[in-house]
């Protein structure tokens, strides 16, 4: 099993990769692309867009508003004690604590949707080239059908510093 | 139904003359904190006399005034406390729970009275002067904040004692330190839920007021005087 | 082994965490000694008891709080700055985000560390943790101090989680040209980050969540910092403007605090190309809103003490305008509001010099109005009689300057960690900053500009 990809020095030159690959009839959810940071100007770097972290954030908060109602309604009446005067369940400053593992919640909510949405911690997968930090793009196909046709895509996107490694 | 400890203090009978002060310590283990560590401010006294100056010498006058938790029915230093160290009794005192205390001194800074004490340094008492501590009251360790507790040890004892024997708890059984210690009498003690106790009677006297009422902390200690502030201590 | 990559920012930035000078390790040391000698001060208190300080009867707290609520207020910085510029897109942000970001989570942890010094029996400080015990008893969640558990510790998972994300993809970089040691630590940090478009989707898409999530924790905490006391009905506590007072004097100490850690780091890692005057003005110009900010709450506050003419209160207020901590109080004034405004606003006088000695200033004039604010009004509080002084010793005045040497330490320590300056926020900065020329040439050539 061999992958292929190339690795661009402009996001123009990537773009047009992106594009002859689609043209090629690479289905989209098998072309990889991997950046030094966001190109989200660009639209191979706008894909895979949609994502539920808004609600995500939402529920978590609505959990930890929850739990901190239970937690406080629930633990102040289990020895029931009475300080100055104020009723055992005091609502008021249960609201404080409430109120913070909301956000806790929030917060947790959109750190586990980003660790298991972009599937980290995870591994590197084989194409990996760390010529990416030096700000090149890769664009590859993990295992191609039709070898020659995803070749001659990433060729046809000439200019600049490009590498085609064939790995199995 | 439950008691609702309380006590009167008669400002016209109080001479100042601190033998409640040391009654108290005596009774309640307090440490004598040393003369370097009063001077910083440390001393411990549960119950105090505030003295008071007026005017230039040689119309001067002096007036006392014993302080003492004041058992507040709304203790503001009962909801600060992160711990429940100070906590409301079904007796109406408010309780300082040592065990619980881990030493904010949050409850000392809400107290509007000042009669909350923190144990700067584990206190000790050279030999043989440990042998004179009260076996019916705790030590305890430093970091832990303390106050006046109406000698709840005492009023323990008492309502022991009269279960045994199967009888009510008579007015002026259960009298504290200081009240027992008191050489002019202006100290009285009971049941504020008796309506028939000395201090129910003095608590709805003319002559009584409560210390900072006007923060609404419902004190328990009414203090009795002729007049006005002025008034009582003019001899 | 580390490989030069072909950009200069990469390399410019990478060097701090490449290279160590001596000065690094003299530095360290020094610090590491302080923060050795505040440790060992603590452990004394703990054995002696807290009566090696100068808390007394009725002045409870003293030194250790001011600082709890000093350090807490300096971690505002990174909240500003992070949270709220990377809302409103304010692109000059981004060599500093992860400066402030540093600030707050380090300033934190420094001052979660001073509720446990305060503390009596410091020992059972777990027993504010929230578990079910056979005991059957919680927290008691009427108590301020519950409240400020929650907050600080919610503030403080989210500024290390607000922290840590963003540096996912620095860790990847650090990976990629690094080998040996370097490379295992940074490749396990990294989480084994790609960089795909969903990656850098996701990682956004958390960031802005978190952002919004932070700016309100931030604001409660330090509103519920200062529920410390106006919840004590203590002359000049126990006011509403506490809340608001407290969080706008909180910015401003952070703010204050970044420009100074900005100077430091600009001048010991050489990063003079990207900590640029133009940041320095943009954060002298929020200084001084806030200093206004400030001033306006505190002339609410003292106006309306001395209008109420309560002698419990008028005898806290006059104590810092004329009596004992009027030098204090006067030092602060100077400090907070007369040294920033000639520094900030005279043209002549802008620089980056001027900058950071009005922060300096400001953090000075800010840790003397959390003194101000807890020590006369604990002297002057309930019958005249009880009324007292506090004066700090020794172990306390030792703690504090340990503190401030713990927080250069960790910072210290970070740089050498860490790129102290976001790379791909400032890649992303660079190739936007060129898409939005060559989009604003490209609409004037067809005439949609003028």
């Amino acid at each position: 099993m061999t992958s292929m990809y190339g690795l661009f020095s402009t996001p123009e030159l990537a773009q047009q990769a992106v594009d002859g690959l689609r043209a090629a009839g690479v289905p989209e959810g098998e072309i990889t692309i991997q950046s030094s940071e966001p190109m989200e100007e660009y639209e191979f770097g706008s894909r895979d867009r949609e994502t539920l972290m808004p609600w995500n954030a939402v529920l978590g908060g609505a959990i930890g508003m929850a739990a901190g109602y239970f937690l406080t309604s629930v633990t102040q009446k289990s020895w029931p004690m009475v300080t100055g005067g104020m009723p055992i369940v005091t609502n008021w400053t249960n609201l404080i604590i409430i109120f913070e593992l909301t956000m806790l919640g929030a917060v947790f909510a959109s750190v586990i949707t980003l660790l298991y949405s972009a599937r980290l911690p995870g591994r590197l997968p084989k194409f990996y080239d760390a010529e990416i930090s030096n700000g090149k793009i890769l664009v590859g196909v993990a295992s191609p059908r039709e070898m020659e046709k995803v070749e001659h895509a990433l060729r046809a996107s000439s200019g600049g510093v490009r590498k085609l490694e064939l790995l199995s | 139904m439950p008691h609702k400890w309380g006590m009167a203090v008669d400002l016209d009978r109080c001479t100042g003359c601190e033998a409640c002060v040391v009654a108290c310590h005596s009774e309640n283990n307090i440490p004598t904190v040393g003369e370097t560590e009063a001077a910083r401010g440390r001393a411990m006294h549960w119950i105090r006399i505030e003295r008071y100056w007026e005017g230039e010498f040689p119309e001067v006058q002096v007036k006392f005034r014993p302080v003492l938790c004041q058992q507040c029915d709304e203790a503001p230093c009962e909801p600060v406390c992160p711990t429940y160290a100070s906590s409301h009794s079904e007796d109406g005192l408010n309780s300082q729970i040592y065990n619980r205390c881990i030493g904010t001194r949050y409850c000392a800074n809400a107290c509007g009275y000042n009669v909350r004490f923190f144990n700067f340094f584990t206190p000790s008492w050279d030999k043989p002067l440990h042998l004179q501590l009260n076996p019916d009251v705790s030590v305890r360790e430093g970091g832990v904040m303390e106050k006046c507790t109406f000698c709840i040890q005492r009023i323990n004892a008492g309502k022991v004692s009269a279960g045994i024997e199967q009888r009510p708890l008579l007015d002026g059984e259960i009298q504290p330190a200081c009240v027992q210690s008191c050489t002019a009498n202006a100290l009285v003690f009971g049941d504020l839920a008796d309506p028939d106790s000395t201090v129910s009677k003095l608590s709805k006297s003319p002559r009584g007021t409560k210390l900072l009422e006007e923060l609404g902390t419902k004190p328990k200690v009414t203090y009795l005087q002729r007049g006005s502030w002025d008034d009582s201590q003019k001899r | 082994m580390t490989r030069k990559s072909d950009s200069s920012l990469t390399d410019d930035l990478l060097r701090p965490v490449f290279e160590t000078s001596t000065k690094f390790y003299v530095t360290a040391a020094v610090l590491a000694v302080i923060v050795a000698a505040g440790f060992g001060t603590w452990f004394y208190q703990i054995y002696w008891g807290m009566g090696v300080t100068g808390d007394n009867w009725p002045v409870f707290w003293g030194l250790h709080e001011t600082n709890f609520v000093f350090w807490i207020g300096i971690s505002h910085a990174g909240t500003l700055i992070s949270a709220i510029l990377r809302i409103v897109n304010a692109t000059w942000r981004r060599p500093v985000t992860r400066c402030a970001e540093v600030i707050t989570a380090f300033a934190l942890m420094i001052g979660a560390m001073f509720p446990l010094v305060h503390l009596g029996r410091p020992w059972l400080a777990w027993w504010l943790i929230p578990y079910p015990s056979e005991r059957l008893l919680w927290p008691n969640y009427r108590s301020p101090l519950v409240w400020d558990f929650f907050a600080i510790n919610t503030y403080l998972l989210s500024s290390l989680l607000f922290l840590a994300l963003p540096a996912i993809p620095d860790f990847a970089l650090i990976r990629d040209r690094t080998t040996g040691w370097r490379n295992w630590l940074y490749g396990k940090l990294s989480l084994g980050w790609q960089g795909t478009p969903r990656q850098w989707h996701r990682l956004e898409s958390a960031m802005h969540m978190m952002a919004l999530a932070i700016i309100p924790i931030a604001i409660s905490v330090h509103t519920i910092v200062s529920f410390d006391f106006s919840m004590a009905v203590v002359p000049m506590w126990h006011s509403t403007i506490f809340g608001p007072y407290f969080v706008v004097g909180a910015i401003f100490s952070g703010i204050a605090a970044l420009n100074i850690v900005m100077a430091i780091v600009r001048r010991m890692l050489h990063l003079e190309k990207y900590l640029q005057p133009i940041h320095f003005r943009n954060l002298g110009k929020l200084m001084l809103a806030m200093s206004l900010l400030w001033g306006y709450f505190v002339f609410n506050e003292r106006l309306v003490t001395w209008y109420g003419n309560t002698p419990h209160e008028m005898a806290a207020l006059w104590s810092t305008q004329l009596g004992r901590y009027s030098p204090m109080f006067w030092t602060m004034i100077f400090c907070n509001f007369i040294l920033p405004f000639p520094l900030l606003t005279i043209r002549k006088l802008r620089s980056i010099t001027a900058t950071v000695i009005a922060s300096c200033g400001v953090v000075i004039g800010m840790w003397l109005e959390r003194f101000l604010i807890i020590v006369p009004s604990l002297s002057y509080k309930g019958t005249s009689y009880s009324w007292g002084t506090y004066l700090p010793r020794w172990p306390e005045i030792v703690i504090f300057g340990a503190s401030f040497a713990a927080m250069a330490l960790l910072y210290l320590l970070f740089s050498k960690f860490i790129p102290i300056i976001s790379i791909w926020e400032m890649k992303v900065g660079e190739h936007s900053n060129i898409k939005v020329a060559a989009q604003v040439q490209e609409s004037e050539a067809a005439g949609e500009l003028v």
